[in-house]
């Protein structure tokens, strides 16, 4: 494998040529610093832009055309990286080796023309189609109250800090949304390719020549941009005391969640020992949260730790009865308490390193994955895979301790269902 | 040991069958560093009713007991936890219980020997008590209480529901409340004795491994054990009749946008097609209809019946096929009756079945790059067929259009059911 950076000015390629895949995956992203107003107008434009084009005017059209390219994936999303809201537009194809000739130029084409060439009609975006994807995008907005897990979990951010980007709900705002039109959109779209930073990664078995070649005639674009900021989100207030909310769903099972900031992490803490607390606490079938709230007290299904590095965040979440609430936060608790006070094995440490280990080696086995370790070095300055499994092995058991000290529980937060005799 | 390529993809299965009658089947893959490992018995929530094992009489357990069996064989008698072993060589471990089949796993670059043999030990020693198993009971009814709040499990398992009348794929794979509360100890081992035996049971590994030190590894493993001579089992045969059991169902639900599902009912054993051609041309024919490509779905986006693609899914018995053919809308009673005028007239052309036919030859060169697709790949090729079909490609380039044309004239869609979501 190997990689290779390409600077161009108004855009970054970053190539990693292998011959271990029968697909050539790519993914053009498109960034800037987060911004809540705009959340919804990026949103509404990775439909748009998939939606039709100047070549394609329907998604039935561009459906038939994907067949007919091998049976070519594209999709876009928007997501929030911490101080930088990301678009970014995939797609992955067969290989000229099991397809025929032309095929990656016809692809490539293929996809920059849906970012080059909007279906534009009098200087504003087609209507039809920016109805069909205003609504969708409502549709999505509305379900999220028919996704538990999700809206509990947007609660619980939104009630830690309502100000912060990990407040902000991923898919935007009804009311946003409404005041949006097709030319004010138009307007939002040569703004991006305009000022956002561009880095196009892409991954298989490529010509660079070719692959410039390509790229240089199609992607046209001029305008210098300046380099980044950090992505991190650091808080500006932690609170000593936590605070409990509690709000009622019509749902069989309760969902609770446990919101905590982390406090001056240092970049290797940030980089390594949080993923090795988080493992042992709830990362794992294995973990503390599981064995005791699970194994040994029946008091739930699930139960999960995640550690969202980019916010700053440890987020604790468990399926429960209503009526086991103070149980399960008292049991939470504890396992928090032990592993402050070193309450754990080195072999949970061993286990941990191997686990993250064998991660970095199975990310080698998925294209996208390789593009996702790639993202992060350019974003977050993660170090490479080679350097992460080495690192990954310093990781002590006074490492964890002390960083186990700079996990503050901020909110508690109970999506209540009913509630039952306890079994 | 067997070797067979599989056509165009640049790989080759390896298969070998034991003395004690457990069947193994390995596709290497060189390029990656991963390993899946999957054992799989041929016994799921469709196995509900059979003669147990050393006895006479046909007997039926609560339902749910498949599922149940799954969670229970974690518990070891000397008290080591599976996850933990696997935890601790840095591999994933999990398990599975479908209507068809129940599957142990693990997948991870390392250890695979050791991997393995633990793999084969634990799901080869039950260890079942009065105490863990109402323990169990607690975790089973928090998991049906998650599936009851998902609006998309309960559309789908009402679908079954009321689509089937005597078979058990009617009922959903974990079984309800009631049922899981009355199983014991006792159901679990007679059932685990009847369907645990390696006569009924197969191993795939897909990856990074030597097909022959894998086979000497299990070999090893099945030399160090004793198992009773594997018999058949006489299970119930039901005599599933072609109409539903209800055809129209209204279910409220603390949702937003409401929701449909459309069941049709398709006795393939009447079209004499085996299982293999109405999956194949069926699907076929149904994207061309109602999928992303069609016009059916275009015109409803027009029209703002629906926002996103009409989804579609197939399950089986060994007579009937089920079309699921979900949408979500508020117009639910004009998405409906769109859907059943285009069932009534289903079309196609040459150009759009080639074209399908490219595509889904195209998925089949995507998927072999995935080592965790092929596995399940050939899991449900077992399943399905008792064999490994290495000619996929192939086969679907041999898929005619005249007998599409056929196929859509003789099929009879007027058994179905509808399930409908709304919000409370």
């Amino acid at each position: 494998m190997n990689y290779k950076k390409i600077k161009n000015g108004a855009y970054n390629i970053h190539l990693i040529n292998t011959d271990k895949f029968k697909t050539i995956s790519v993914r053009i992203n498109f960034k800037r610093k987060t911004n809540k107003e705009e959340i919804t107008k990026r949103n509404l434009l990775t439909r748009v832009l998939l939606e039709s084009n100047e070549f394609y005017k329907t998604s039935r059209l561009i459906e038939i055309e994907t067949e007919k390219l091998y049976g070519l994936m594209l999709r876009s999303s928007s997501t929030i990286s911490g101080n930088y809201s990301v678009m970014s537009f995939e797609s992955s194809f067969l290989n000229e080796e099991y397809t025929e000739k032309g095929l990656l130029e016809k692809s490539l084409e293929f996809i920059l023309s849906f970012i080059l060439n909007p279906e534009i009609e009098n200087k504003e975006f087609n209507e039809k189609n920016f109805n069909l994807c205003s609504n969708s995008l409502k549709q999505e907005i509305q379900s999220l109250k028919e996704n538990p897990d999700k809206y509990g979990m947007h609660k619980m951010l939104e009630s830690m800090n309502p100000s912060a980007p990990y407040a902000i709900n991923a898919d935007g705002y009804i009311e946003d949304l409404e005041k949006i039109t097709p030319k004010e959109l138009y307007e939002y779209y040569k703004e991006i390719i305009k000022s956002d930073l561009i880095d196009i990664f892409i991954i298989g078995n490529i010509n660079e020549t070719q692959l410039k070649t390509i790229i240089n005639e199609k992607l046209k674009i001029n305008t210098l941009k300046r380099p980044s900021e950090s992505h991190y989100v650091t808080h500006k207030k932690i609170n000593k005391k936590s605070k409990i909310e509690k709000e009622s769903g019509q749902l069989e099972q309760s969902k609770l969640y446990l919101g905590c900031k982390l406090d001056n992490l240092t970049p290797f803490e940030q980089k390594y020992v949080m993923n090795m607390y988080s493992f042992i606490l709830g990362g794992s079938p294995n973990s503390k949260l599981f064995m005791n709230l699970r194994e040994k007290n029946s008091l739930c299904y699930t139960v999960t730790s995640t550690y969202q590095p980019v916010f700053n965040l440890l987020i604790i979440k468990a399926g429960i009865d209503a009526n086991n609430f103070e149980k399960s936060i008292k049991l939470i608790k504890q396992e928090m308490k032990n592993m402050q006070l070193g309450k754990f094995e080195d072999q949970d440490i061993e286990a941990g390193i191997i686990t993250y280990k064998n991660t970095f080696k199975e990310v080698e086995d998925s294209a996208f994955s390789i593009l996702n370790a790639y993202t992060s070095c350019e974003y977050l300055n993660y170090d490479t895979l080679d350097k992460r499994t080495k690192e990954i092995e310093k990781v002590t058991k006074e490492d964890i301790i002390k960083v186990s000290k700079k996990i503050h529980i901020d909110t508690i937060f109970l999506l209540e269902g009913a509630m039952y005799e306890e079994n | 040991m067997k070797k067979t390529n599989i056509e165009k993809l640049k790989l080759e299965v390896y298969e070998e069958t034991l003395e004690n009658g457990l069947s193994i089947y390995i596709i290497p893959k060189n390029n990656c560093n991963n390993i899946y490992a999957t054992f799989s018995t041929k016994y799921g929530s469709n196995n509900d009713e059979f003669i147990p094992l050393n006895e006479k009489k046909m007997k039926s357990f609560p339902l749910g007991i498949a599922h149940f069996l799954e969670h229970k064989m974690f518990e070891m008698e000397d008290g080591t936890d599976p996850f933990e072993i696997y935890s601790n060589n840095g591999a994933d471990a999990n398990a599975n219980t479908s209507n068809y089949k129940t599957t142990y796993l693990f997948s991870g670059p390392e250890f695979f020997k050791e991997n393995i043999n633990y793999l084969l030990d634990y799901v080869q020693k039950p260890y079942f008590t009065d105490k863990n198993v109402e323990k169990e009971k607690g975790i089973i009814i928090q998991e049906i209480k998650m599936y009851q709040d998902d609006p998309y499990s309960v559309l789908y398992e009402k679908g079954l529901y009321n689509s089937f009348i005597k078979h058990p794929i009617k009922i959903p794979v974990i079984g309800d409340i009631k049922n899981v509360s009355q199983i014991t100890k006792e159901d679990l081992y007679t059932c685990y004795n009847t369907f645990y035996n390696p006569g009924n049971m197969f191993v795939v590994v897909t990856g990074n491994v030597d097909p022959q030190e894998v086979i000497e590894i299990i070999k090893q493993n099945q030399n160090n054990k004793e198992f009773e001579k594997f018999k058949p089992i006489k299970q119930k045969q039901y005599d599933e009749p072609d109409k539903v059991e209800k055809e129209i169902d209204t279910i409220k639900m603390d949702i937003n946008i409401p929701k449909i599902t459309l069941n049709y009912k398709i006795n393939y054993n009447n079209l004499n097609l085996d299982l293999r051609e109405i999956q194949s041309y069926l699907s076929i024919i149904t994207d061309i209809n109602i999928g992303s490509t069609s016009i059916l779905n275009e015109k409803l986006k027009n029209d703002n019946v629906i926002t996103s693609n009409l989804d579609y899914t197939f399950i089986y018995t060994d007579k009937h096929i089920l079309l699921t053919i979900l949408g979500e809308t508020e117009k639910i009673e004009l998405l409906s009756s769109k859907i059943e005028e285009k069932m009534n007239n289903l079309e196609i052309t040459e150009e759009e079945f080639e074209r399908k036919k490219l595509n889904t030859i195209s998925s089949y060169i995507f998927m072999s790059d995935n080592i965790f697709s092929m596995n399940e790949k050939v899991m449900n090729n077992i399943i399905k067929y008792n064999e490994v079909k290495t000619d996929d490609i192939e086969y679907i380039k041999n898929l005619s259009f005249k007998k599409a044309t056929d196929i859509i004239k003789k099929l009879d869609l007027t058994n179905k059911c509808k399930v409908i979501i709304e919000p409370k």
